[in-house]
């Protein structure tokens, strides 16, 4: 603990003297330094994250490296708003059986057999995520994966993998599967439909490469399984183990969802329509669906908000904005988005080789939120190079997401699923059987989006 | 009155090694929910309860899921029961376990119980050492008592 706690200040206060020595500001070179301190302090002490962030804002303010009315700009309510929407509609599914429903059509499809079944929860926990997150959908494809899985008596590992590996892939589809797909959002003026353009074909490109990856990969496992459901027959038992009181609740619920969806989805030609400023539907969409939510159900409206918002994650995330707005801020970031582009040579390919690169192997062992908000304010900073930024806002979505595949730490979805299979079957997945599938997905899709992105004008 | 008053002072314990189906059937015979786990040093470790043993049968994510009805019995809990069968007891206890001490008084012990959601609790006497168990009913009948007189 002590020995890390000395890295973490070592390394962040070396980097401050470092880039003082090469010529910037004490504020940069301040700037820089805190907010290492708070992306090493997510890699070395995830418990203590969030107290790391109080502490760097602090310094930062109290140092006059940064005021609070920027702090408070930085911080991006409008995206914490939005998830916090987001978190109040999915409390309101989960309570109506909306996710036990879905578990309850996987548990139903009948004729089962190994590769139909990667397939099919490939494809799930790929459009789940997009819906919903891929923090939530994980739990509900793992519960569906392990009765199955159960049921025919094989080793549920592999299945869970496959499902986790499509649900990273789908959270870079649309503007609801990560945080970091509302944040690029916001802060590059794209739209819901923009991801429904150019993200979603991109994603599902990569869905099909992942699934063709896993098929020759845990070909011995699916065959397996294949032999198992010949054996066992007919999953009558799965077909009827739960139901979901199909009450008044549950069909509400479900058309809230789908009206914020709309709206969500349809939110630019909206905004046209209104003449309203870009993206003013699509945030105020959930809060306005969550509105109604508290209002219908207020008894628990208290319940909501108090135990189904993620207030620490949230937290953590204005915080680690701010920080990042810091960099911005103080300019460290117009010298850093300097440096990459003359190494780069002022090429828009080279650049989105870089940006997604770099994203896919850092967001492989840290949070892609901390990882794409360091990269924003540097993006931005390209804007003076009189370039199309577009492609470099995908490379960015692309590598934050498809780099979580790479390790068993790479995003929070991998964290619960193993988590659940510890838990549940004395599980322990080992770094390195992760490890040889997370790499050669995680290598392939990236590779498969840098050619996309390079080669295509529709990108450019 | 002092919770050491009214503590059952005959305490049934069980080992952390001890079988988990084992200490079950202790809990059945005595029809109680559940007993402190003492270790060979005679310190609380934690305790076993019907709760804990229930929860080990269904999944973990069972309160994540959401709204449901279980129409069969799914595998998998067969399963879990089976593998109960062969665990020790240390594997399913409890391991933080709301205490109280042998000099407390009946309206600190209820206070307690209500505010950390406990039914039974183990009393510790100052060296750590279980001395004795209080219930709720324990609790009431002797605030019952010592009001009525």
């Amino acid at each position: 603990m002590l020995k890390k706690f000395l890295i973490l200040i070592g390394l962040s206060l070396g980097l401050g003297v470092f880039t003082k020595g090469i010529g910037l500001s004490a504020h940069q070179a301040l700037a820089i330094a805190i907010f290492s301190a708070s992306i090493l302090g997510t890699l070395f002490f995830w418990d203590f994250r969030l107290g790391f962030a109080f502490l760097g804002t602090s310094i930062l303010l109290f140092t006059k490296t940064i005021d609070l009315e920027h702090v408070i700009e930085f911080a991006s309510l409008d995206v914490i708003l939005f998830l916090i929407g987001m978190m109040v509609i999915v409390a309101l599914l989960k309570e109506s059986g909306f996710f036990a429903w879905i578990v309850q059509l996987i548990l139903m499809i009948r004729r089962l057999n190994g590769p139909k079944f990667v397939v099919i929860i490939s494809i799930v926990s790929a459009l789940l995520s997009t819906m919903t997150s891929e923090v939530v959908s994980i739990i509900f494809m793992v519960a569906a994966v392990l009765e199955i899985c159960d049921y025919f008596e094989v080793n549920a590992v592999p299945f869970i993998i496959i499902s986790v590996l499509a649900t990273n892939i789908g959270s870079a589809a649309t503007v609801l599967g990560n945080p970091i797909g509302i944040l690029i959002a916001t802060k590059a003026g794209l739209s819901f439909e923009d991801f429904i353009i150019k993200a979603f074909p991109l994603a599902m490109v990569c869905l099909i490469a992942g699934i063709m990856v896993v098929m020759v990969w845990y070909r011995k496992a699916i065959a397996e399984l294949s032999v198992k459901m010949k054996e066992v027959g007919a999953n009558e038992i799965l077909i009827s183990l739960i139901s979901v009181p199909p009450g008044k609740n549950l069909k509400i619920s479900l058309a809230v969802f789908a009206v914020t969806l709309c709206f969500i989805s349809l939110h630019h030609r909206f905004e046209l329509l209104w003449q309203l400023a870009p993206n003013t539907i699509l945030l105020t969409a959930p809060l306005f669906s969550s509105g109604v939510i508290m209002i219908w159900k207020w008894q628990k409206a208290r319940e909501y908000i108090e135990k189904d918002v993620e207030w620490w994650t949230l937290l953590f995330f204005m915080l680690l904005f701010a920080q990042a707005g810091t960099l911005k801020y103080t300019g460290a970031t117009d010298v850093l988005a300097s440096q990459i582009a003359s190494a780069a040579g002022h090429s828009l390919t080279s650049l989105i080789g870089i940006v997604l690169w770099v994203s896919t192997i850092g967001s492989s062992i840290l949070d892609n939120v901390v990882l794409v908000a360091a990269f924003i304010p540097v993006i931005q900073s390209f804007q003076g190079l009189n370039m199309n930024l577009e492609p470099l806002w995908w490379a960015l979505l692309f590598g934050g997401c498809l780099g979580g595949n790479i390790t068993l730490i790479g995003s929070t979805a991998n964290i619960v699923a193993l988590g659940i299979i510890e838990k549940e079957k004395n599980i322990k997945v080992s770094f390195l059987q992760w490890f040889g599938i997370g790499l050669t997905v995680g290598v392939i899709t990236t590779c498969i989006v840098w050619f996309l992105l390079s080669v295509l004008p529709f990108y450019r | 009155m002092k919770i050491k008053e009214v503590m059952v002072k005959d305490v049934v314990s069980i080992k952390p090694q001890e079988n988990a189906y084992a200490a079950w059937e202790i809990l059945t015979n005595m029809q109680i929910s559940g007993l402190p786990v003492i270790n060979a040093e005679g310190k609380l470790v934690g305790m076993f309860t019907e709760k804990e043993i229930l929860a080990h049968m269904l999944p973990s994510y069972i309160e994540k899921v959401g709204k449901f009805i279980y129409k069969e019995n799914p595998k998998s809990t067969r399963n879990k029961f089976l593998e109960f069968k062969s665990m020790a007891v240390s594997q399913l206890m409890r391991r933080e376990v709301v205490t109280t001490t042998e000099d407390a008084t009946l309206c600190e012990v209820a206070r307690i119980m209500l505010t950390q959601k406990a039914r039974r609790m183990p009393v510790l006497d100052k060296s750590g050492t279980v001395v004795g168990m209080i219930a709720r009913c324990d609790v009431l009948k002797a605030l019952a008592g010592e009001f009525q007189e």
